[in-house]
């Protein structure tokens, strides 16, 4: 089993440059990021929600494939979005039978990237259709854009570092559709809404939100239980 | 007048019905404990349906923090009535009684005499708000345990960490104190009109809960009279648990706090030392 994983590490971690068709770059992806079963990683959140003022939340994220995950922070409050825009690649991927779509070639932060757009064949999958930004050279994602049935729009950039063989971020920030938040003023009892007003013109019209996830340590494939999850 | 000043807490501490504020700040703090303990996250999953629809929450959020958040947010106008239970009764009290008369041919003058029932109040009022701290706080890190805090405005969302709670509680509770202060020396004021301490302690009651009303009330025409009326700063306490603190509305407000109770307190003295005292 070492074997097999050294010689699928070595395979990725010095691929050349990638200049098959789309279909095959996409079910090379996707069986790269399924490499990851499970991972332990020590992580830095931070939620940037117009309505919500959260501190930078540290802790142990605790990821298993393929939907799996907890943020452990040792007797505090984490959070996470809901359960169909989970905070992972592999989640964002469809799984199944899709149709892969080259969309060409297009510059994002001085990289020349391949556009894949995927369309999951299963018409109950929560993923209605995803874009993905590939650098072919290193055979990463660093780019997504996936419209959900239930969610809105995921979009998620990654940044790749330390953990390149693994197909694994340093740094991973999902921009996702966020809802107006509302409790009646009478159950609340706000004292000072200087904040909240000066604010408000911005909420108004954002209507986007960002989650920023720094890893940084990883410890991958432990089998993890799944009791860990619960 | 430090030996006034015993002769004023003996009175207080010495009737049971001053206990009876103890054991009602209490009743009520074990009251709500026990509701968020046996139906604690059916409350939760109301006040944050918003929030549940798009993020997950794990950890424990019904934990002492929290909890005493609740607490001291259902006694916005229970406390001011503990408080005008002594204070109203300090002067009226004693005319009822007909030692006023009596006290007054003491050499002492009537102001000294006003500002140590208003000393001898305020120090009851801390001792109350001690109580509270430990009852609430104390007693519900006890039963919940500590975490991260979870703080609900109407249109924000805020958590503060687990080792930033305790101060802004200690804070919260140094603003309590002024703003029970006020309440007080309202119902001294009331108390040197009257005869009989029923009076001026209903009559506190009534002020507190017709102004908490229309500090509540989200109609236009008394968003002017709003930032004028004491009740609108009371719940200043509140704003330590904000992010950030603000803290310039806060000191306008404990501002706002200390000119009317020396208000309260000039014209306590400046009545009482022009009433024909008859009892």
């Amino acid at each position: 089993m070492r074997k097999l994983w050294g010689v699928l590490l070595f395979c990725f971690g010095t691929l050349p440059v990638f200049a098959g068709d789309a279909n095959e770059l996409f079910y090379l992806l996707r069986a790269r990021v399924l490499l990851v079963k499970d991972y332990t990683a020590d992580v830095k959140m931070k939620i940037n929600v117009t309505y919500m003022r959260v501190p930078q939340l540290s802790g142990t994220l605790y990821f298993k494939s393929p939907d799996k995950m907890r943020l452990e922070r040792h007797g505090g409050l984490s959070i996470f979005p809901k359960k169909n825009t989970n905070l992972t690649l592999g989640n964002l991927i469809p799984d199944g039978k899709v149709i892969v779509l080259d969309m060409g070639y297009a510059e994002k932060a001085g990289k020349k990237l391949r556009i894949l757009k995927i369309v999951p064949e299963d018409d109950q999958s929560n993923i209605v259709i995803t874009k993905l930004w590939v650098d072919e050279a290193n055979l990463l994602i660093l780019h997504t854009e996936s419209t959900t049935r239930n969610d809105g729009t995921v979009t998620m950039d990654l940044e790749f570092g330390n953990y390149i063989p693994y197909a694994l971020p340093d740094k991973v920030t999902i921009f996702m559709d966020v809802k107006d938040y509302k409790l009646p003023n009478g159950l609340a009892m706000d004292y000072n809404d200087e904040l909240d007003i000066a604010e408000k013109a911005k909420k108004e019209k954002a209507t986007k939100g960002t989650i920023q996830i720094t890893y940084l340590k990883y410890t991958i494939n432990t089998g993890l239980d799944d009791d860990l999850f619960k | 007048m430090i030996q006034l000043l015993r002769i004023e807490l003996y009175k207080i501490f010495k009737r049971p019905r001053t206990y009876i504020s103890f054991v009602i700040a209490a009743a009520i703090t074990f009251v709500i404990q026990l509701a968020m303990i046996t139906d604690g996250k059916t409350f939760m999953n109301f006040a944050m349906q918003g929030i549940n629809e798009q993020f997950e929450i794990q950890g424990n959020i019904i934990n002492g923090y929290f909890v005493t958040h609740i607490i001291l947010q259902s006694l916005l106008v229970h406390i001011p009535l503990l408080v005008a239970l002594v204070a109203g009764d300090s002067l009226a009290g004693e005319a009822n009684q007909g030692t006023l008369r009596l006290l007054l041919t003491k050499p002492i003058s009537r102001s000294k005499l006003v500002f140590v029932k208003f000393l001898s109040s305020f120090i009851y009022t801390v001792i109350l708000i001690i109580w509270l701290a430990i009852v609430s706080l104390l007693l519900s890190i006890l039963i919940f345990g500590k975490g991260d805090m979870i703080n609900l405005k109407s249109e924000t969302f805020i958590i503060i960490l687990k080792n930033d709670v305790l101060w802004r509680y200690m804070a919260a509770f140094a603003f309590a104190v002024l703003a029970m202060t006020t309440i007080a020396s309202m119902a001294m004021l009331l108390s040197a009109f009257a005869d009989n301490s029923i009076g001026p302690i209903i009559s506190t009651m009534g002020i507190v809960v017709v102004l908490a009303i229309l500090s509540n009330l989200e109609i236009p025409l008394f968003n002017y009279i709003k930032p004028y009326l004491f009740t609108t700063h009371m719940i200043g306490w509140k704003g330590f648990f904000d992010d950030p603190v603000p803290l310039g509305a806060i000191g306008r407000s404990a501002m706002v706090l200390v000119c009317y109770t020396t208000g309260f307190i000039a014209c306590t003295i400046f009545y009482f030392n022009r009433k024909d005292i008859t009892s």
